[in-house]
């Protein structure tokens, strides 16, 4: 019972908080909303005791977001309400509603409660982190190696990308040679 | 270039007066395995903690050696210089207890801020005798030339230094100012501009610079 | 309702009504401690020793005016402090910080009751408290964003910056004791290190014992990290505007973190609340948690702030590199 209310109201916090991040003209409350909608998130593997995954949720989305902020803050001026600039109605409304169907045929199956059954379910004999290595370091080995394998060519592509310039250092530059590069 | 070898010199001749130590800090390295050097031998040389060790000892001075800074101003108050020029006093002959002013009018005609009134008149020995006598503490800038011509010493400046007040004029009466004269044993000779402070031998540190 | 339920709620407002009052009483020890470091005597005048400026201060704090300035976005400017000061004790409830106790059955209503140590003992207990306290720095970020003032913005940039830098070191300098330990759970640390001095983390972790206190300095964005509101550089940074009540939300906010660190700091690494020889635990748990207290304020008084380049270089140059070696120092040794 309490964890039926507790998962309509979670629901409806989330929908409501996602849909503000996208309908809102406001860089601001389109960021807060989505951190905010993150934190929810957190709160529905809380409420199916994947406590793990619950802080792991908290942790990492507050630090992404965060980095979202930074961006926000550099682009747009955020007390001011944006003017998007939207060419054609038509194509934003086709591709939204093929999104949309497509979400919505991929999560058909969960119509269907007997479909659905976990392939390594929870014992009580394990507490939560050893669950969740227990499950990446057996059955998912593979998928979770191919992850971090990705995840270290994209922070070595990055490092590279940001890189490149390390070596000279702008103060070091006599005014001279940088006013010389800037009429180039 | 110029100016480097000045900064030199004058160095050397410092040097020849006075010990200061160039603090040897070296080159600052900037790449590779020197700068990573450096910093492994600052971090591992505990500085910090000399810095902590610094703060703590005076905290340790200050609580239990009597070596607090603070004096609890309006309560405490420091001595101050009789060279100070505050609010004025007038004074009494010692002998008579009869106020020194003798109504010259030197003290208004110098007030280079215009802010000393004064009325004289003939008394019944055909004396001169102060009827009125008011400084106005708006606009006087304690520049201390009464003091300075009055040819008895009965225009003094005092210590009182808090003299914040309501409004811009501020008038002082010659009473408010005159010794009381149950007071008159108290009353000092003014040290006259010069003098130095009563604790002036405290206040003697060492100057920094080389004269 | 069962005797463990009324003693959690009453748990759960004596961590809000006490730790808001140490929050205060932190102020008036920090500004003592400061004083006396710079040979001052500190607030003398309102009550005993100055022990009722706290009262003063609480006063004045309640009764200003409370100010939103004209271009802020308004209901971003009120949420952010709110973010601080509830993420802050939200982290306390997965912290132990009073022992076990009984309320005596005479009393009405809640006599019997059991008043756990630990609001909260859920077996991520670490990761959640630095969780949440990570998801707390979001109250500078927006408050500094939403006040349309160049001074908070500057704060709210060096907030992000701040956090992306520490957030890898906590993360990393606690994961190697939680490997020794194997468990995320603060009783599980505490009990791991009952044997003893000897069996105190430190010795075995030095290396991340130090990280976590520097990466908890920037947590609670204390001296040598005080980047968000340092006023030589930035007037006060996302305080900037702030006044009153709201002002004195961040204020609590961050005294009951530099709370939260220290209990961390005591329990993960300094033996935690267990009793040693005859001494009680929880008096030496209090004695901890004070030094820890106090070793920021000490640092506050004797060192000089760090520019935001330099914190950035410290943490990703040298503190994450440290923190990884570390871990594979502990995982070769766990593994062996
Ligand atoms: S101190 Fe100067 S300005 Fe003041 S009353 Fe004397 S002469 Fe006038
Ligand atoms: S100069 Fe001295 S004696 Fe003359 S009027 Fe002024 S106070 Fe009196």
């Amino acid at each position: 019972m309490f964890e039926q209310i507790a998962f309509y109201f979670f629901s409806v916090l989330t929908i409501g908080l996602f849909l503000v991040a996208v309908f809102s003209k406001n860089v601001l409350y389109a960021m807060t909303s989505l951190a905010s909608g993150m934190v929810v998130i957190a709160g529905f593997f809380f409420l199916v005791g994947a406590d793990f995954l619950g802080v792991v949720q908290l942790i990492v989305y507050v630090g992404a977001v965060m980095a979202l902020y930074a961006f926000g803050m550099m682009f747009f001026n955020v007390t001011k309400n944006l003017k998007e600039k939207t060419t054609s109605t038509g194509w934003v409304l086709i591709v939204g509603v093929t999104a949309a169907l497509l979400m919505t045929l991929m999560f058909l199956g969960a119509i269907n409660p007997d479909a659905i059954y976990a392939s390594l379910p929870m014992s009580d004999k394990m507490t939560n982190p050893e669950a969740v290595g227990m499950a990446l370091f057996t059955k998912y080995l593979v998928p979770f190696e191919v992850a971090a394998v990705m995840l270290l060519i994209a922070m070595i592509g990055g490092i590279v990308l940001a890189g490149k310039k390390m070596d000279t250092s702008l103060t070091d530059i006599k005014d001279e040679v940088l006013q010389l590069k800037d009429e180039e | 270039m110029a100016h480097i070898e000045e900064h030199k010199e004058t160095h050397t001749v410092q040097k020849e007066k006075q010990n200061y130590v160039m603090l040897d800090l070296g080159k600052t390295p900037k790449f590779g395995m020197p700068a990573f050097i450096q910093v492994v031998k600052r971090s591992l040389s505990l500085e910090l903690l000399k810095g902590l060790g610094v703060t703590f000892r005076e905290m340790i001075n200050a609580l239990f050696k009597g070596k607090m800074h603070t004096t609890k101003y309006p309560f405490e108050k420091l001595p101050i210089s009789p060279r100070y020029r505050a609010i004025h006093e007038m004074l009494r002959l010692l002998e008579s207890g009869h106020y020194r002013c003798i109504g010259c009018g030197l003290c208004e005609k110098i007030c280079i801020s215009n802010c000393i009134a004064m009325e004289t008149r003939y008394d019944e020995n055909q004396r001169k005798e102060v009827s009125q006598y008011t400084i106005n503490f708006g606009r006087c800038i304690f520049c201390g030339y009464c003091a300075e011509v009055c040819p008895e010493l009965a225009i003094v400046h005092g210590g009182r230094y808090e003299n914040a007040s309501e409004q811009r004029a501020g008038f002082s009466l010659f009473e408010d100012m005159l010794t009381p004269i149950d007071k008159l044993k108290e009353q000092k000779e003014f040290a006259g501009f010069g003098s130095i402070s009563p604790n002036a031998d405290e206040n003697i540190k060492k100057t920094p610079l080389a004269y | 309702m069962d005797a463990l339920t009324i003693g959690t709620i009453i748990k759960i407002l004596i961590i809000l009504a006490i730790v808001s009052a140490i929050a205060g009483f932190g102020t008036y020890i920090e500004r003592k401690v400061l004083a006396f470091m710079q040979r001052r005597l500190g607030p003398m005048h309102v009550g005993p020793f100055g022990l009722l400026q706290i009262a003063a201060d609480g006063i004045k704090l309640f009764t200003k005016e409370d100010i939103i300035p004209q271009n802020a976005n308004k209901f971003i400017f009120s949420l952010a402090p709110v973010i601080t000061a509830a993420t802050a004790f939200i982290a306390m409830a997965a912290l132990p910080l009073f022992p076990t106790f009984t309320i005596p059955k005479s009393l009405p209503v809640i006599g019997g009751a059991i008043v756990p140590s630990t609001v909260a003992d859920i077996n991520i207990g670490i990761l959640f408290i630095l969780g949440t306290m990570a998801a707390g720095l979001y109250g500078p970020l927006l408050a500094g964003m939403a006040q349309s003032n160049k001074w908070g913005i500057i704060g709210s940039a060096r907030t992000a910056v701040q956090f992306l830098s520490y957030e890898v070191v906590t993360g990393l300098s606690v994961l190697a004791p939680i490997m020794l330990v194997g468990s995320l759970s603060m009783i599980d640390f505490n009990d791991a290190q009952a044997g003893g001095i000897t069996s105190w983390l430190i010795w075995q972790q030095p290396i991340a014992f130090v990280l976590f206190l520097i990466a908890g300095f920037a947590e609670t964005n204390r001296t040598p990290f005080d980047l968000l509101e340092h006023e030589a550089e930035i007037v006060s940074g996302y305080l900037t505007e702030y006044s009153g009540l709201r002002w004195g939300m961040f204020f609590i906010g961050e005294y009951a973190n530099m709370i939260t660190i220290s209990i961390i700091a005591a329990v993960v690494f300094c033996g935690g609340y267990n009793d040693l020889a005859f001494i009680s635990g929880w008096f030496l748990f209090v004695l901890k948690v004070v030094f820890f207290f106090f070793l920021m304020l000490w640092a506050r008084a004797a060192w000089p702030h760090v520019r935001p380049d330099q914190m950035m270089w410290l943490c990703w140059k040298v503190l994450m590199p440290l923190a990884v070696i570390n871990i594979l120092i502990t995982g070769i040794v766990v593994m062996l």
